[in-house]
Formats: structure tokens, C-alpha cells, sequence
């Protein structure tokens, strides 16, 4: 397969426009805004099955025809670089090494929509792929790719980029269009969505970094072509984020529908030290684990939901024999009640209360009927709140107790001979 | 308020870039704690005075977001992640090695004020796990000796 979003991670300061420039960045923008009507570029976007490579999966091209046609507020195009489900590091690839990519996805994307003013949102750690990207967004400027009368055509924008500053939650859309608004990450409510009721009160479109990093080569290569790229219904490529303990950690660039033991066995290298599978995390920490048995499974937005787990940010954490499952969801947890926005009790007191309950366990003190408590919680949580924060803290609690059940409930009744791992661990004393 | 005043002009460009001054409040936050360190009361109400945002509101954001520093840290900051990846290839080991060696638990400055330790949820960079960012920089994959060549080095 020849790569397309990974293209340019390995060529030497593809960061800069000039050598993004020499391998072809801004001519399919020029193409797209000198020649085609905005109607045309989202009827490609939605023939290629181009769908939003953040977590949620959502159609781009249904997403933006949700935009009300009888609009009088501006438009916004809203791009969301707050990449932070563990487990995931693909968009750090895109705005580290190949940012006129996405400012070319940015530019025929809001040419589409109709929107004159867009805000990249990256995450407050990021850094220095912020540098990158501002650098990146500066050379455009200069050059006039964003601005006034863009390649002579009466089409503006302005591209404005903005740092968070450390919140998980913002990472979903509407909390992050609150964040935006100089206000604490706490989702909204839907309805209205943001495509109706979004940044500053008006129409919206919020797509992630590398759903944007597509729509040049949509343009370029025609739906068609993007679409059997990947698995019915499933368009093109995506970049597995893929950790843990496999010998090859790193981002890799496949088909959609690429089955999972392909890729920690063949892209990854296998499992590190020669040990066996145990379990596996497809798409980010709050996705629902598989156990080794599991694995044959494509990697696509339908066939996970198929086994009842998700792509999400296709984020693989691997975890090998050795893996506790009771340190694991401590970690899980700890993540989530650190995390939780705090608006909805039911995410608020069950994120906090779960966490509670799994240290208790891991520190030896648990009880059977925890876990039962634990899956009690996780019950309550799902589904009874604001956003889907609640629903993925509940997921790895229910997925994690219900596959390894054998194992919690050993590990709570003969604590004093499994508590060694990892070695030399400390009980945990928060 | 007086170092605060040297960043007016930046301060005045920031708010420009935004269609409602409100949503300046993040950034000038983070220019605030650029310059002075942390977040003291006169720096929400120079965020206040320039977001056109009620002081209470932007004290709300300073306690929502962890990279806001509400107390002195150190002059570098280490956040050292604690999330499953760089948990699974062995990151509390070096996590508790490096708070040893610098004699501080989490959320503390070392005693010369030289350097600050914070427990991070994933920083998203779990291909070099474990990691750790210091000040703006990220590192890893880690293991005891790499830490000490990084904190050695620190200034």
C-alpha cells in the first residue's frame, strides 16, 4: 500500500513549505477553491466514506450537510488536535511533521462549508507540535494560502491556532467549543448540536486532525478511489497508534478493516521477550478489551461493533502474559476519576467511587462482592449522563471484570502471592 | 500587575485573533504563567481586565485545567505520565527511582526550587513509553540511567 497520511513523516523538514510544497501540498487546495463549487467538494467527501477519525466514526460528509442552508450567523470550522485518549499518538505525527497537510484539508474543507474562520484547538502539552503548526500556519499566511482572495478567488480565511491547557474532557466537541469560549471543558447538551448551535452561538463543524489530513487526497485521487481504500462503508486509511508490549511500538498507516493480529504480529513485530498475548485494547483506553482469543477481527468502525468494542481513536495498547488485569483497570480508573469534567453525579461520585474500590482490591483488602459493586457502578454510569465520558469509564470496568473474572476474583482471595507485579511495585498509598 | 503590564501589547494582539474577547482566556493565561510563573490573583484579574470575563470565571478555569499552576513550581516542571502504556513498560519503577533521586513525592518542588515533579495522566506519546515531558520537551522511551542523564543536564 502507498502511504498517503504518513506520507511525509520520514522526508526531512516536510514541516516546512517549501519542501511540502516540492511534494505537492496547496495544489489540490488551488485545484478544489479555483474551480469547484463548494456543493461539489462535500458531495466527494460524502461518496468516499471519509468518516471522523477522532473516535466517534461519524460520517464527515453527513456531518457537514447538517449545517442549516438557511443560515445567516458566520460558519466555523473547528479542528480538534486535543488528542488524549491514552493510548493514542497518531495526530502528534500529522502536527509534527506534515502540518501543511492539514492546513490544506482545513483550507478545501471550510471552502466547502462555507466558513471564513477557523480554530485549530491542540492540546495545552503539545507544545512543540504547536510551534510546528504556527510555524506552518505563519509560512501559509506569508505566502497567502490563508487570508484575503486565496490563489486570486474572492475565498477567505482566517486559521487561528489555539492551546488548551490540560483537560481530557475537552477533547469531546462541545466541551472543547466551551473551552474555546474561555470557559471550563463541560459538554453541552444536545440538541442543539454544533452544526446548528455552535462557537459563539453559531453554526459549527468540529472534525479531527486527521479526518482533515484526508480531504486533500479525497480531492485529488476522487471518493472512488479513497473509498476502496478500506472496508465497506469505511473509507481509506487510518493511523494505528500501537503501544504496549509489542516489539515495534509506533504509528502505523493501514487499510481500514486490517485485522488486528496482522497488525501486532505483523506490523508490530509481535509481543516483546518472546511471551504470549493476553489482552488487547483496540481504540484507546476506554474502548472495551479483547482477550488473545479475540484478535481475528478487523480493524474498522463496523467490525468492532460487531464484537462489541470500538475503533474509537484506534489507539492498541497490547499487554502481554505477565499483565495484571487488577493493576490494569486501577490504572484505568485512576485515569477516569482524575479526568471526569465533575458536572453529572453519576460520572462525578461513580468515577471516584470505582477508583476507590479497585485500590482497595489491588491493595488487598478487597472482597468478592466488590466486584459486583464495581459492575453495579459501572451499570449506573452508563448511559445517564451529558457525554460519553460516563459510558467509557464504565467500559473497561464491565469488559475488563467480565473477561477476567477468574482473575480478579484469585487475585482478591490469594493477594499475598500475585501482589508482586510489576516487581518492586509499591502498594499504592493515594 | 507591574510585569504584567510588559505584556500588554502581546496581551492586546492575542485578544484581536478572536471573534469575542472571552475566548482570549486560555491563552492569556498561559502568557501570564509564561512570564510570572504561576497563576497569582493579579494575574486573573489582568486575564479579567483584558477577556472582558468576571475575575470569579476566570479563577474557575485556572482550578479546571491541571497545566495551570496555582502555587510556585519549580524552575523546570516534570510531568511524568502514569497511564497504562508507560505503567505497562515499566514507568512506576522509574517514576519512584527519579523521586528518590530528586527527594520529592508528586506535586512537589525540590528544596533549591530547581525542579517540580506532577503525576501526569497519557501525554499521548506512548510509542516512547515510558515518558516523561520537561518543561515544553518530551523524553522517552526511559529507563533509571536516562533519567539521570536528563535531570543531570537540567540547569
Amino acid at each position: 500500500m502507498e502511504p498517503l497520511l504518513s506520507r511525509n513523516f520520514n522526508i526531512p523538514d516536510a514541516w516546512k513549505i517549501g519542501v511540502a510544497e516540492n511534494r505537492g501540498a496547496y495544489q489540490t487546495a488551488r485545484k478544489v477553491i479555483t474551480s469547484m463549487k463548494p456543493d461539489e467538494v462535500t458531495a466527494a467527501v460524502v461518496a468516499s466514506n471519509l468518516r471522523g477519525l477522532g473516535g466517534a466514526g461519524f460520517p464527515t460528509g453527513k456531518k457537514w450537510q447538517f449545517l442549516p442552508k438557511d443560515r445567516t450567523k458566520p460558519v466555523y470550522l473547528v479542528i480538534n488536535a486535543d488528542e488524549g485518549e491514552p493510548g493514542t499518538f497518531k495526530d502528534r505525527y500529522i502536527l509534527e511533521r506534515d502540518p501543511h497537510q492539514l492546513i490544506e484539508g482545513i483550507m478545501i474543507s471550510a471552502f466547502a462549508i462555507g466558513s471564513h474562520k477557523a480554530y485549530i484547538y491542540i492540546r495545552g502539552e503539545y507544545v512543540e507540535p504547536y510551534q510546528r503548526l504556527q510555524a506552518a500556519v505563519d509560512e501559509a499566511t506569508a505566502k497567502n494560502y490563508l487570508g484575503k482572495n486565496i490563489f486570486g478567488s474572492d475565498f477567505q480565511l482566517d486559521l487561528v491556532v489555539h492551546r488548551g491547557a490540560g483537560a481530557y474532557i475537552c477533547g469531546e466537541e462541545t466541551a472543547l467549543l466551551e473551552s474555546l469560549e474561555g470557559k471550563r471543558g463541560l459538554p453541552r447538551l444536545k440538541p442543539p448540536f454544533p452544526a446548528i448551535v455552535g462557537l459563539f452561538g453559531c453554526p459549527t463543524i468540529i472534525n479531527n486532525v486527521e479526518t482533515l489530513a484526508c480531504v486533500p487526497f479525497i480531492l485529488k485521487n476522487g471518493a472512488e478511489w479513497f473509498a476502496k481504500l478500506g472496508s465497506v462503508g469505511n473509507g481509506g486509511t487510518h493511523l494505528f497508534s500501537i503501544s504496549g508490549h509489542v516489539k515495534k511500538p509506533g504509528v502505523y498507516e493501514l487499510p481500514m478493516g486490517t485485522s488486528l493480529r496482522e497488525m501486532i504480529y505483523t506490523h508490530a513485530g509481535g509481543i516483546r521477550d518472546g511471551r504470549a498475548l493476553k489482552a488487547v485494547i483496540p481504540g484507546g483506553i476506554s474502548a472495551k478489551i479483547l482477550t488473545a482469543n479475540e484478535i481475528d477481527v478487523k480493524m474498522d468502525y463496523d467490525s468492532l461493533k460487531a464484537v462489541d468494542t470500538m475503533l474509537g481513536s484506534a489507539g492498541v495498547i497490547v499487554m502481554d502474559q505477565t499483565t495484571s488485569m487488577v493493576k490494569a483497570l486501577l490504572v484505568a480508573c485512576k485515569f477516569f476519576a482524575h479526568e471526569s469534567c465533575g458536572q453529572c453525579s453519576p460520572c462525578r461520585e461513580g468515577t471516584g467511587w470505582a477508583y476507590k474500590i479497585i485500590q482497595r482490591i489491588y491493595n488487598g483488602e478487597g472482597d468478592l462482592k466488590d466486584l459486583d459493586s464495581l459492575l453495579t457502578i459501572a451499570r449506573n454510569m452508563e448511559g445517564r449522563t451529558i457525554c460519553v465520558f460516563a459510558d467509557a469509564a464504565a467500559w473497561p470496568i464491565q469488559s475488563y471484570i467480565t473477561k477476567f473474572r477468574s482473575e480478579f476474583e484469585e487475585y482478591i482471595q490469594n493477594y499475598s502471592s500475585l501482589r508482586a507485579w510489576p516487581p518492586g511495585v509499591a502498594k499504592q498509598s493515594e | 500587575m507591574d510585569s504584567l503590564q510588559a505584556l500588554d501589547k502581546e496581551a492586546e494582539k492575542i485578544v484581536a485573533k478572536y471573534d469575542q474577547k472571552n475566548a482570549a482566556v486560555l491563552p492569556l493565561l498561559h502568557l501570564a504563567q509564561d512570564k510570572i510563573g504561576y497563576i497569582t490573583s493579579e494575574a486573573e484579574a489582568w486575564v479579567s481586565k483584558w477577556s472582558e470575563v468576571p475575575v470569579v470565571h476566570v479563577r474557575e478555569v485556572v482550578t479546571f485545567y491541571s497545566m495551570y499552576h496555582q502555587k510556585p513550581v519549580g524552575k523546570h516542571h516534570i510531568r511524568f505520565c502514569t497511564t497504562t502504556s508507560c505503567v505497562l513498560t515499566g514507568g512506576e519503577k522509574v517514576l519512584d527511582h527519579l523521586k528518590k533521586k530528586l527527594g520529592v513525592a508528586n506535586g512537589q518542588t525540590t528544596a533549591d526550587g530547581k525542579i517540580s515533579l506532577e503525576e501526569a495522566e497519557c501525554l499521548c506519546a506512548c510509542e516512547n513509553a515510558p515518558m516523561m515531558q520537561v518543561d515544553d520537551k518530551y523524553y522517552g522511551p526511559l529507563d533509571e540511567k536516562k533519567v539521570d542523564e536528563i535531570v543531570d543536564k537540567l540547569k
